[in-house]
């Protein structure tokens, strides 16, 4: 196996030594349960219609003969079962803002009239198999009155393009105000005033889908007036309180089972309008309900990242150093905002100077949402393009200036610890990033041009609330209770090492029960990279708890146990606590065809103490493999004329495959601020942030030309080059 | 799921109408099917699917064995093999992620050759030797593949693995020492959005005669 390598610290007792996945042999037999896996008494399947029609109004639908068929249990659409689906558009993009979501003037319903894109969901069939469930939808008569429709987000701003909401097509903030996400800090007009030259230039960035390999699938059965859920869910536990709110039952009368799942990457958190359904045909049918959206249903119902256009100004002077920043960017949210919409980058830089507006716009397109470092590598690779051609346009290394231009701690916004200089240098050398670059982008002879690029950042680390439950039972086994279901980077495993090191007993000392709502505490649930550092908190303070309990009361005996429970609220002292990175590839273009080669790729990343480096290796690995799927192949293309969309699914999107996945030489250097358990940080998401920039970035340097649009497709750099 | 508990009389007994106008399933396969071996496809003996609603679902008695089990099956013509491992004979390792061909996570052997098993009628398997992830463990070990992959985290999610797995079966069995290109090569049909391609391939090689873990 390729070894991470590691700079820093020593291995604990559990912690810090490669570790085989605690289920890793279910996983590898069969054995593993999935939700489509479970098969329950008198289950019956379903099925949702979904709108062929970009924008479109209702104006009957006539489900009789759908009632008809033999086998068909239920029919139901808006007007029986108006149920709105909080998580699935709220004011501001705030997913976890029960008031906020109370609040939201654009509701979604889990089925809407007017449907807004092309797969939106018109009504839902409960039928003893698949494939009467298949034949009924057929059966279903609509029609619709067709409306005029827009994808393009500046369009959708203009005057006259069509209303996705009576209001028009901005997505309304916190406050229900129809104004752009703006930060300024500053003065930009001295800032720009302060330089000697000013840059400017536009980005645009695709609709890249999760594309998890496990479809959107939910299977809902009651007993009495209490719903079980099993689901693929990043969060049970804000899966249960969503559900509960959005069918008006308490907390405790929803339980979600969610423990193995076929990844996510953002779109499984919170509940899903599948949920909602299933609970509801099996409220009607009393009957447990399996609903299962196809591969296509699930590029056009759930959600992927949000295609931006990003416009950037920035000021700087003769010496490299950035003055002003500022960026106006539009972010395509589909006809419902489910999340925010955000464009980062700007904030790696010291530049006291700096303007960012953010519109996020309605469209007729499918809904976008949170995919891996939401906000992150689409802003991060517009901003680093911008000041990649700065740097070479002012004769400077990219790397020289970025260490005099990004963001240091200062007395006023002080780090835990700061590794930023580290692991862009300790890159740089491991690359061998001057022997790499080309000093003029685009020399090399011939059609094969190679370059390379790079790109840095930081990413929130801080902690906060989760919780944890520890039992001992006289025979000295442990059990660990946490509320977290294992999406792929290996939660459980984590989970159960801190608590063994925590415990000072080895991991097969430690069961895990995990991922059901009836058995396991609150935790944040597996997104924005919390899992281990706040769940894994609580877990070492439950078992603090515990050892103290087993020091005042001795180990248990007979069928005594004794139980450690934590809930802690942990903070940082007001200091900034991140993790860091910096990637480097080596590309190569073959001009003639407009293809794209990656033949290096050196991620180094400050993630505090690693866990299970094994884990934690593949993590950076497998993100900076789909950062480098975004940044050249990924998108969901429409058709302008009728909106239909035209790429979705894993052939179309042309997703890489073992063909195209070049090695990812991955290090960690680790460092123990004092917070977080054992001094972990974050690692799920940074690993993705940086691969389209760097991808970008290399592609410029081997070429000479700026590709100002993701995916860096064979049409466009064709174009470029030839251009 | 156990397979012993498996009654194949309890699914799918309905009198099932197919859809009234879209092309069916099997007729898809049909059409775009072609590469299947002449064998097979002279084994459809049933007529084309009725297009009434009033019509059951046509079915064909099959004889398939599976991890080494012989089942004397009823099953509908318009069943994928996928449908009939996870549905009637209760195998569910077996996973549906596009149900059309794209990305392999449904791969099973079919006389020892990997095949998409959503893309394969079951009655094509009439005859056939199938194996699935639950039949590449034995004597209640794992098999040095699985092993490797669990030693080298080859799964992350794990939706696709049961697929990769079998690729990498079908591969070791032809070429027991496989290079990583090799093994590239021989799994470039079985995709991975968790992009663990890495810890697949290392996984693959290390498994093989040659292979260091």
């Amino acid at each position: 196996m390729t070894q991470p390598t590691r700079i820093g610290l020593e291995p604990l007792q559990t912690i810090g030594n490669d570790t085989p996945r605690i289920d890793a042999v279910e996983r590898v037999t069969g054995a593993a349960q999935y939700t489509r896996d479970f098969k329950l008494p008198g289950m019956v399947y379903a099925r949702v219609l979904r709108s062929p029609h970009p924008h479109a109004r209702i104006r009957s639908i006539d489900v009789s003969a759908a009632l008809a068929l033999p086998g068909v249990l239920d029919v139901i659409t808006n007007e029986t079962s108006p149920i709105v689906w909080g998580a699935g558009c709220v004011s501001g993009g705030r997913q976890y803002n029960d008031p906020i979501k109370d609040a939201t003037i654009h509701r979604r319903y889990i089925f809407n009239n007017p449907v807004r894109c092309v797969g939106d969901s018109v009504a839902a069939v409960a039928a003893t198999d698949r494939n009467i469930a298949e034949a009924a939808l057929e059966l279903i008569e609509v029609e619709y009155e067709e409306l005029p429709f827009v994808l393009e987000p500046e369009e959708a701003l203009a005057d006259d393009a069509p209303r996705i909401w009576p209001e028009g097509n901005m997505c309304p903030d916190t406050r229900n105000e129809f104004e752009p996400m703006t930060s300024r800090i500053g003065d930009m007009e001295a800032g720009f005033a302060e330089a000697d030259r000013v840059f400017e230039q536009r980005y645009e960035t695709g609709f890249v889908h999760n594309a998890q390999m496990e479809p959107r699938c939910a299977l809902a059965t009651w007993e009495g007036d209490k719903l079980t859920l099993y689901t693929p869910s990043q969060g049970i536990s804000n899966c249960r309180h969503d559900t509960a709110r959005d069918l008006g039952l308490q907390d405790h009368q929803v339980r979600i089972v969610s423990q193995y799942m076929g990844g996510g990457f953002g779109n499984k958190n919170q509940n899903q309008d599948a949920d909602l359904i299933a609970a509801e045909l099996s409220r009607r049918t009393d009957r447990p309900v399996m609903l299962e959206y196809s591969r296509r249903e699930d590029w056009l119902g759930v959600h992927g990242r949000w295609p931006t256009v990003q416009e950037y100004r920035v000021g700087v002077r003769n010496d490299g150093t950035v003055t002003a920043m500022q960026m106006r960017g539009y972010s395509g949210m589909g006809p419902y905002r489910k999340n925010s919409g955000g464009i980062s980058g700007m904030d790696y830089y010291a530049c006291p100077n700096r303007l960012r507006e953010i519109y996020p716009v309605y469209t007729n397109r499918t809904t976008s949402g949170n995919f891996r470092a939401p906000s992150d590598p689409h802003g991060v690779y517009g901003v680093e393009s911008i000041m990649d051609d700065i740097a070479y346009e002012m004769g400077m290394d990219p790397v020289e200036f970025a260490l005099r231009n990004m963001r240091r701690p200062t007395e006023e916004a002080p780090f835990t610890n700061y590794s930023l200089e580290e692991v862009i240098t300790t890159g740089a050398e491991q690359f061998d990033w001057q022997a790499r670059r080309r000093v003029q982008p685009g020399s090399d002879e011939g059609p094969l041009k190679r370059g390379a690029g790079f790109s840095f950042m930081m990413f929130r680390a801080g902690l906060g609330t989760s919780s944890a439950v520890v039992r001992v039972d006289s025979q000295g086994r442990y059990t660990l209770y946490v509320g977290v279901t294992d999406i792929g980077p290996g939660a459980k495993t984590t989970l159960g090492m801190i608590a063994a090191e925590a415990l000072g007993v080895p991991l097969s000392q430690v069961e895990v029960v995990w991922g059901d709502t009836d058995r396991t505490p609150y935790s944040v649930g597996e997104s924005g990279s919390r899992t281990t550092i706040m769940t894994g908190y609580a877990v070492v303070q439950a078992a603090e708890n515990l050892k103290q309990q087993i020091a005042d009361r001795g180990m248990p005996s007979g069928a005594d146990v004794l139980i450690g429970t934590a809930t802690p609220v942990p903070g940082t002292d007001g200091l900034i606590r991140q993790c860091f990175a910096a990637h480097f590839v080596e590309v190569e273009v073959d001009t003639s065809m407009g293809t794209t080669r990656v033949l290096k790729y050196t991620a180094v990343h400050e993630s505090g103490r690693i866990i299970n480096p094994t884990t934690a290796r593949d993590q950076i690995r497998g993100a900076a493999i789909q950062g480098i799927g975004q940044a050249l192949h990924e998108d969901l293309l429409y058709d302008p004329r009728n909106g239909q969309p035209l790429s979705p699914g894993y052939y179309r999107g042309r997703h890489l495959t073992h063909q195209d996945i070049p090695e990812i030489d991955v290090t960690f250097i680790e460092v123990d601020d004092g917070y977080g358990p054992f001094g972990a940080k974050t690692a799920g998401e940074s690993g993705i942030i940086l691969a389209p920039a760097a991808v970008a970035n290399a592609v410029a340097n081997a070429t000479g030309k700026r590709m100002r649009s993701l995916p860096i497709t064979r049409d466009k750099l064709l174009q470029e080059v030839s251009a | 799921m156990n397979s012993d508990s498996f009654d194949p009389a309890a699914d799918g007994q309905a009198v099932e109408p197919d859809a009234p106008e879209s092309p069916s399933r099997r007729e898809f396969l049909e059409t775009t099917g072609a590469t299947v071996a002449a064998s097979t496809v002279a084994s459809f003996a049933t007529p084309a699917m009725a297009q009434s609603t009033e019509a059951a679902a046509p079915r064909t008695a099959i004889s398939v064995s599976v991890n080494g089990v012989r089942h004397e099956i009823e099953v509908e013509d318009r069943w994928t093999l996928a449908e009939m491992l996870r549905d009637s004979i209760g195998l569910t390792g077996t996973k549906i992620g596009c149900d059309r061909s794209e990305c392999g996570a449904c791969t099973v052997l079919m006389n020892g050759e990997p095949v998409y098993s959503c893309s394969q009628l079951a009655v094509w398997a009439d005859g056939a030797e199938i194996r699935t992830v639950e039949g590449l463990a034995q004597n209640g070990g794992l098999s040095p593949l699985q092993q490797s992959f669990v030693d080298n985290n080859a799964p992350q999610c794990g939706f696709c693995t049961p697929g990769q797995l079998m690729s990498a079966t079908a591969l070791l069995e032809a070429n027991p020492s496989p290079t990583a290109v090799e093994a590239r090569a021989a799994l470039v049909g079985n995709l991975c959005r968790c992009s663990n391609y890495n810890a697949i391939v290392e996984a693959v090689v290390a498994a093989g005669e040659g292979g260091v873990a």
